[in-house]
């Protein structure tokens, strides 16, 4: 719009302090970054159960299980999905240790149980890296921010002090340009407590439907021949 | 499973959404408040409140013009209650000490006409000297009569009347005030013989502080100790 608008809040964020502007600096950086791991998140926790919904579709539906390690493995790694690995490392272990002779039934059951295990591992931990760092961004950013605005306004003070005629208009600018630090830590804040929320809830359902999907498939591999 | 490193799809569009995101929040901070910083300081003024008005409105008293057209007006209408320690024509004193200085000179030395034409031109000189430090002598007496006035408002304001005062019951003062107005000492110095009315006046003077100064810190001298008078009514 106005050259003028346009310049004066750059001006308040130039006129700032050394250290708010770092504050300001950092917060930004943060909330790039947190941002870019919400949408991250969001396009890897939906599109994973896009896939496991598909995976459990196509694993009721054929009861070959040859088939569908055929199914799981066919798709190229961009469309595996967590569920995928899962039945594809146990089903492995599965024929491995049925190949070997004179393994018991209960130790085959064992180790199919441990390699479904161990990937689940993995899986959970793909799915939930850098919800850490969304939880601590949610946490500290405002405190960051608060930080900044506090430093701001106490220079607008002190600024104050060495003005005879104490006005409003001495001290709006400075409170105006520290408070953007606030602003902008709020803005890194809310969104990414409100992902750390959702996609904890999320994966949380996953991990359930996971740990239920190991269940079902132990015992559909128990009643092999 | 040796496929440890997973491949993620998503981090370029996720990128530009999150640029996408800011930029939006930067946009409403530059275009969701007008940021132009134009405001009007709204002017301080401060009102006295007077119970009549002034004759004339107050002139500057650094133009001697406008003081020639119209002679001090506080003089005339209200009589000044406080009686300053100090006499207001010490200039005219130093131009008669100015003038007996120049008097004798023709006296002694009559004979020579150059001389009397010095002494006239001297005597012209300070009779104009004269007039100069009678204007400036009369401006600065309209400035006193007029913050005179003034703190006479101010401690009227304040006094909290007791009841059974004579009309013409007025106690004697002496004030001392620092720089800037505040009151140092109020001390009763001939009572008006109503205690609680030389009480009332009292505690009213040291309510008023500040007292109202003349911004010229030049006059501050005359009103770093004076008699302030007061009677209930004006």
């Amino acid at each position: 719009m106005e050259v003028t608008q346009d310049l004066s809040f750059v001006h308040l964020i130039s006129n700032a302090s050394v250290l708010v502007q770092l504050v300001m600096g950092l917060l930004l950086l943060v909330s790039m970054l947190s941002w870019w791991y919400i949408f991250l998140k969001m396009f890897a926790i939906r599109s994973e159960v896009k896939l496991t919904e598909e995976f459990e579709e196509a694993f009721w539906h054929n009861q070959n299980l040859n088939e569908l390690y055929k199914y799981a493995n066919s798709s190229s790694l961009r469309d595996q999905g967590a569920l995928e690995r899962i039945f594809a490392a146990g089903f492995v272990e599965f024929v491995k240790l049925k190949k070997q002779h004179g393994v018991e039934a209960a130790a085959v059951m064992e180790g199919t149980r441990r390699a479904m295990r161990a990937t689940y591992q993995r899986e959970m931990d793909r799915l939930e890296s850098h919800l850490a760092f969304l939880a601590s961004v949610g946490s500290v950013s405002p405190y960051v921010g608060l930080f900044g605005t506090v430093w701001g306004i106490m220079n607008a003070f002190r600024g104050l002090a060495n003005v005879g005629q104490a006005t409003l208009a001495h001290v709006a600018p400075g409170i105006a340009e520290a408070l953007v630090a606030t602003a902008m830590g709020l803005f890194a804040a809310i969104p990414a407590v409100v992902a750390y929320n959702r996609y904890a809830h999320d994966i949380n359902r996953l991990s359930t439907r996971f740990d239920s999907f190991t269940e079902e498939f132990s015992n559909v591999l128990q009643r092999q021949p | 499973m040796s496929a440890t490193v997973y491949y993620e799809p998503y981090k370029l569009p996720a990128g530009i959404l999150a640029l996408v995101v800011h930029g939006v929040f930067f946009a409403l901070l530059y275009f969701g408040f007008s940021w132009n910083r134009q405001f009007t300081a709204p002017a301080t003024m401060s009102v006295e409140l007077w119970a009549s008005l002034p004759d004339e409105v107050a002139a500057p008293p650094a133009n001697p013009k406008v003081e020639e057209a119209a002679p001090p007006p506080p003089k005339k209408i209200v009589e000044p209650d406080i009686v300053m320690p100090e006499k207001k024509k010490p200039v005219p004193k130093v131009v008669e000490a100015v003038k007996a200085k120049a008097k004798p000179k023709p006296a002694t030395r009559k004979p020579a006409e150059p001389d009397t034409r010095i002494a006239d031109q001297q005597a012209a000189s300070a009779q104009a000297e004269r007039i100069k430090q009678d204007e400036q002598a009369t401006a600065i007496g309209r400035v006193v009569d007029e913050y005179q006035a003034k703190i006479q408002a101010k401690i009227r304001r304040n006094v909290v009347m007791p009841p059974g005062v004579a009309n013409d019951a007025h106690g004697i003062y002496l004030v001392t005030l620092l720089p800037g107005g505040s009151v140092l000492n109020a001390v009763l110095k001939k009572s008006s013989g109503n205690a609680a009315y030389d009480h009332a006046v009292e505690r009213a003077i040291l309510k008023s502080d500040p007292l109202p100064l003349p911004p010229d810190a030049a006059l501050f001298n005359r009103f770093r100790e004076f008699d302030l008078v007061f009677k209930p009514t004006e």
